[in-house]
């Protein structure tokens, strides 16, 4: 392509700048919440940080967290290249970890490690995959679908711990008759690796090559090709001979794989004290899902964004001491997605503004845009 | 041929101030200029036809005046006044009503409902819809207020489109490509509709066209557009076929040979037909037989069978909206059949199955390829190879090296220009996209190729690219079944022609039976004599 | 088995509290409904109905807490819903962000904001006392479902035909619902696509942002603001709207349908039938997926729904 003109660079230097402003925003925006619910911003920030990397050993928690995140973000991705919406990650996971758990706690020894991530993979897999079938024989659209099931995968989950023949630990001095499952046997969890005082579970490892395999399947596979013909120009799709309903499901069904799978590496590498209890996705479905919005679809941009995102979580751990409500979390997050989402679309509007494609200026016949999640 | 402000004078001198004047309009997308500096006026009382190849400009500087685009540089006077057009609704607030080629009406809705939309008097249901009759009437527009635009056939929407318009008592009226739509009789109609609001009621009227008979015809005064710039301006009565040709062009055309990219009817049918070749040694490599496919309740293909030889091109006639389009569906696997078969090379092919017409050697040029030909945030490369990706890659990897070179030769062999293998596709221009399309479609070594509407929103250099490539492929022995509204193309490229209305085929003629009132009777839904078809007839 | 299982039924049907509980269910989800299914005419699948909720949920109940006036309560929940509308609007109908993307943000953000101003400024509410109609309200069954519930669930029997009227009788219905079918005919004619949308969208804030204010004042159980209390009802209304087919009446029909279910789950216990907690909560979301995918081939979507859109892009 031609080199960088001064207009590019103008452009560039533009987004940069409204990325700037707009984080500042939302960050200004957050402690001013703080501030005028009479909260301390400045301990509210020291303490996200220490939570996050500065206290010693965090950064390597820092990262635990962040896998799965990474893992359901993936997910994410690969449906969003087939054109498909799916926004219930956080079932997904559900239903995946109670999978895991199933299989982790009947079993043991590495095989049963192995056993509860394939489990994970193929609960969140099927669980997804009720929307893939409702969407192509009913056609009910997959936003709405994903999103009930959610609730129906949490509240389902839950009934599974109030039976022993299920999930529900059944050692009678289990803590608190909580619902609880029986807490993974050492021997069915993945292993830690220790490097400078820090220690973090081998799956944040195969989560960085999950990431760099995803993209290369998508960028440089026929099928990852197919499936991105498909999610841009449906009819095309099918002239050329992409079965759409079967690439679209098996894009949505990998997806919840996905997010099944990281409710598995969840549970088994320890992020959640080896339990499976109600509640236990934790939001980690919604924010993987963020990342992924946040990275727009880009595996390897993924990997920064969740780490990001991983610091928020083990950050406001150590909110407590402030008096803070943890929930503050939930609202710079959110806010700083908003922020992020912002100056890519200001910039396309405005260089919209200045340049239609020549295809839409020189004929008649309208361009069609994809505009993809 | 006279200086373009001379032929004005006498009329200017006479006539009114003219209704709207646009001065030194320019508008520039990146480094095209679709407008350089136009000048034009219309004046009440005359019908005014902006002529042009496909990209000369005329759409965008109608465009400026409904205020759907803005002008870079420029004023538009109306009534003596200088006024800024922000949208479509600041035009007609100033009078200016425009009747588009498509793209307006909302399916969904009733007639009357769609004649009020954009309107901003009081909302009165009953009034309403008795105004919309009134005006109907006025103007001997038959039409049912109540009716559902999705209903109705493509010359009845454009009816309601120009009621829409009258309704608002515009001072001027502007009709994008209105022709096109219209079975000749229907075309007819319109010119009579549009010489009575003319005489009678003094509204000015611009009439877009690319087409040199309807401007001859309809016109009192013409503009002639090429490449963003007016090239001449003229009373009509003053010029010819040829002087028109020649300005449209730029250079010396012969009507003759490129009659249908003119849209000199009169040229194609009026030629003698050298010979009437026959295929009927040929084997038969598309058989469609008796199909049948009804959408929403509504038949749409309605016991079709059609028949093309190896070698032969088979034109499918129509007016818009008369299963073309559905047609068209078929052969790219989009929809399945509810009744009937497609057999390509002997064997029949599984309809609406992803990819197996593809598979089984039909090439398609689709009819929106921004619909189902392309995918435009993909490069160019990526749709040179859409169905085929597999033949640059090994293990299921992709070898973009591999990819390029393929991408660079097909380029060069179907000389896709502005752009390399790597640019996007939405980035080139119609034409460039055309060629892209055909290169893909045409290296797939196919048994069939249909082609929908091969050349619309092309200029006449593109059309006769596409023209003889068309003609190149059959004589490499593809079967070619062309599908096109123009009826000047389906003249000039078919050895057969089958006439298309409401889903049915009306009627089979020869090319050398194919004369404009057999054709425009057909066209308009009226069958023609029993008539055995598969074309054994001799020569004329 | 067979006669205690008709027994249940008959208990079930015959269980007046179960009709009050269900219209009231019912009228919550219709305000939002309502809103939705005007925003859907228009061409937004708007997932940032459960935000709208949300916030007029915790604002009318925060408003509660200091005024104790159930209309300024009520009116600051429309306030609230109205925000986030006009964020989701001009986020994805003037930036042309994706609109899935920012409703999805807009109900995490929301509800994570109302759960940390609950942190600092609890709400604390009184629910409304039933008005009951004399006469009407001693109707067997139905009779104080119908005629006997606090006044704020009774906005809803003006609000449905005037959003029918809205929709079908006036100029701005016309522009909605053409917008949403052929936004590109629509920007032909005059009609500003985008804002059209916006303003629907903003209905649909008003509306629901209602809705939350009639969930904590006017539900029985409720004593305050608790994040569980919307739990993704605003997507059941959208399920609703689905299931009717995007008719008006359908989406009617589906509220009624789906809050029938929402008190079926809180009323067995109460009626002596024993049956996990947790799988009786999924039954009304259950019954909306059921529904739904039932449904939902039936109909005709408006044609542009879900689809941005930017002049000179298709």
């Amino acid at each position: 392509m031609a080199r960088p003109d001064r207009a590019a660079l103008r452009r560039a230097a533009v987004l940069i700048g409204l990325y700037i402003l707009s984080v500042t925003v939302a960050l200004v925006l957050s402690a001013m919440l703080i501030a005028i619910t009479g909260g301390p911003w400045r301990g509210v920030l020291n303490a996200l940080l220490d939570g996050a990397i500065r206290k010693p050993g965090r950064w390597g928690d820092t990262l635990a967290e962040a896998t799965p995140l990474l893992i359901v973000a993936l997910g994410a991705i690969v449906s969003a290249r087939a054109g498909l919406v799916n926004i219930g990650q956080e079932g997904q996971l559900a239903v995946g970890a109670a999978a895991a758990t199933y299989v982790a706690t009947h079993n043991s020894g590495a095989i049963a490690v192995v056993g509860a991530l394939l489990a994970g993979f193929v609960g969140g897999a099927i669980w997804a995959g009720i929307a893939a079938l409702l969407k192509y024989w009913r056609k009910v659209p997959e936003v709405i679908t994903t999103l009930l099931l959610v609730f129906i995968a949490s509240q389902g989950t839950g009934y599974l711990l109030t039976r022993t023949f299920l999930l529900l630990d059944d050692d009678p001095n289990k803590p608190n008759r909580v619902q609880t499952s029986a807490q993974l046997d050492t021997s069915t969890r993945i292993g830690y690796i220790r490097i400078f005082g820090n220690e973090f579970p081998w799956s944040v490892v195969a989560a960085l090559a999950l990431a760099l395999a995803v993209s290369v399947v998508l960028h440089r596979t026929t099928w990852g090709f197919r499936l991105t013909v498909l999610g841009r120009n449906a009819r095309t799709a099918q002239r050329i001979g992409v079965p759409v309903v079967i690439a679209g499901a098996t894009a949505l069904a990998l997806s919840g794989a996905f997010a099944g799978l990281a409710g598995a590496v969840m549970l088994t590498a320890g992020t959640a004290n080896y339990r499976f209890t109600p509640g236990f996705a934790n939001n980690v479905g919604w924010e993987g899902l963020l990342v992924a919005l946040v990275a727009r679809n880009r595996p390897l941009a993924c990997i920064p964004i969740a780490i990001i995102f991983g610091a928020l979580r083990t950050g406001s751990g150590f909110l407590a001491a402030t008096g803070v409500e943890r929930s503050i979390v939930d609202v710079v997050r959110s806010l700083l997605v908003l922020a992020l989402l912002v100056p890519p679309a200001v910039a396309m509007m405005r260089s919209r503004r200045v340049a239609p494609p020549p295809a839409a200026a020189a004929h008649n016949e309208p361009v069609v845009a994809v505009v993809t999640a | 041929m006279s200086h373009p402000d001379d032929a004005l004078q006498g009329a200017d001198a006479t006539a009114s101030a003219p209704a709207v004047r646009l001065s030194s309009i320019t508008k520039r997308y990146g480094p095209v200029t679709a407008c350089a500096d136009v000048d034009l006026e219309l004046i009440a009382g005359e019908i005014h036809g902006v002529l042009g190849e496909n990209g000369a400009g005329k759409s965008t500087l109608m465009k400026i005046l409904i205020g759907l685009v803005q002008p870079d540089d420029g004023t538009i006077t109306i009534a003596g006044s200088d006024t800024v057009i922000h949208d479509p609704q600041t035009a007609a607030d100033l009078g200016v009503g425009m009747v588009h080629q498509h793209l307006s009406l909302v399916e969904s809705l009733t007639v009357w409902e769609n004649v009020l939309l954009g309107d901003h008097r009081r909302f009165d249901r009953r009034a309403a819809r008795d105004q919309v009759a009134a005006t109907a009437e006025h103007y001997g527009l038959d039409i049912d207020p109540d009716a559902h635009v999705s209903d109705l056939s493509a010359g009845l929407r454009q009816r309601v489109e120009l009621i829409k318009c009258l309704r608002r008592d515009p001072r001027i009226l502007i009709l994008d490509e209105p022709t096109s739509v219209l079975t000749p009789a229907e075309s007819e109609q319109l010119f009579a509709t549009l010489r009575d609001v003319v005489a009678r009621e003094q509204r000015a009227v611009a009439l877009v066209s690319h087409k040199l008979a309807e401007v001859l015809h309809a016109t009192d005064t013409v503009t002639i557009m090429r490449q963003g710039r007016v090239v001449e301006q003229a009373r009509t009565v003053g010029t010819t076929a040829s002087s028109l040709a020649r300005a449209m062009v730029g250079r010396d055309v012969s009507l003759r040979t490129s009659a249908a990219a003119l849209g000199a009817t009169d040229e194609l049918t009026n030629a003698p037909v050298a010979v009437t070749r026959s295929f009927d040694d040929r084997p038969e490599v598309l058989r469609i037989d008796s199909a049948c496919l009804v959408r929403g309740g509504v038949t749409v293909l309605h016991d079709l069978s059609i028949r093309v030889r190896a070698g032969e091109i088979v034109g499918v006639a129509g007016v818009e909206g008369n299963g073309q389009r559905e047609l068209g569906d078929v052969m790219s696997s989009l929809v399945t059949l509810d009744d009937g078969t497609v057999t390509v090379g002997g064997t029949a092919v599984r309809t609406g199955r992803a990819g197996a017409m593809a598979r089984a050697g039909v090439a398609v040029i689709p009819e929106d390829r921004h619909d189902s030909g392309c995918v435009l945030t993909m490069s160019v490369a990526d749709n040179l190879l859409l169905d085929r990706i597999d033949s640059v890659a090994r293990g299921g990897l992709i070898s973009r090296a591999e990819q390029r070179r393929v991408a660079t030769d097909l380029m060069r062999e179907f000389d896709v220009q502005g752009a390399g293998p790597d640019s996007l596709f939405g980035s080139l221009s119609g034409g460039n996209q055309q060629r892209v399309v055909l290169a893909r479609e045409m290296s797939s070594s196919p048994k069939v190729l249909v082609a929908a509407q091969p050349t619309r929103g092309l200029d006449v250099g593109a059309i006769e690219y596409m023209s003889s490539r068309l003609r190149a492929a059959a004589e490499s022995g593809i079967a070619v079944l062309l599908i096109s509204t123009e009826l000047e193309e389906i003249l000039d490229l078919s050895d057969r022609i089958v006439v298309l209305s409401r889903g049915r085929v009306m009627g089979e003629l020869l090319r050398s039976e194919a004369t404009s009132e057999r054709l425009g009777l057909l066209l308009g839904g009226i069958a023609a004599e029993p008539n055995p078809t598969g074309g054994s007839h001799g020569s004329s | 088995m067979i006669a205690s299982a008709v027994g249940a039924v008959g208990d079930i049907l015959g269980a007046e509290a179960m009709y009050n509980s269900a219209i009231r269910f019912a009228i919550v989800l219709a305000f939002a409904a309502i809103g939705e299914w005007v925003a859907e005419r228009s061409g937004t699948l708007n997932i940032s109905l459960e935000a709208m909720m949300i916030g007029g949920a915790y604002t009318s109940a925060v408003t509660f807490s200091a005024t104790g006036n159930v209309p300024i309560s009520l009116v600051a929940g429309m306030v609230a819903g109205l925000v986030v509308s006009l964020v989701q609007a001009h986020l994805s109908h003037q930036l042309a962000i994706d609109q899935f993307v920012v409703g999805l943000t807009l109900n995490i953000f929301v509800l994570g904001l109302a759960l940390f101003l609950d942190s600092r400024w609890e709400a604390v509410t009184q629910v409304v006392q039933p008005t009951r109609i004399p006469g009407l309200v001693d109707v067997p069954l139905v009779g104080e479902a119908l005629f006997g519930q606090p006044w704020p669930m009774y906005l809803v029997v003006p609000l449905v035909p005037l959003a029918w009227w809205l929709m079908f009788r006036t100029r701005w219905g016309l522009e909605l619902r053409s917008v949403g079918d052929s936004p590109q005919e629509a920007d032909v004619s005059g009609i500003h696509v985008n804002r059209r949308r916006r303003q629907a969208i903003m209905f649909a804030g008003l509306t629901s942002g209602l809705g939350g204010g009639v969930l904590v004042l006017g539900q029985v159980s409720i004593a305050g603001y608790e994040s569980g209390h919307v739990g993704l009802k605003g997507i059941i209304a959208i399920a609703a709207v689905i299931f009717g087919g995007w008719t008006l009446r359908g989406t009617i029909l589906g509220c009624l349908l789906f809050g029938y279910f929402f008190a079926l789950q809180q009323t067995l216990p109460v009626l002596g039938y024993r049956m996990n907690a947790q799988l009786a909560a999924t039954l009304p979301y259950l019954v909306a997926l059921f529904f739904t995918a039932v449904f939902a081939t039936r109909t005709r979507q408006p044609r542009a729904l879900a689809q941005p859109f930017v002049r000179g892009l298709a």
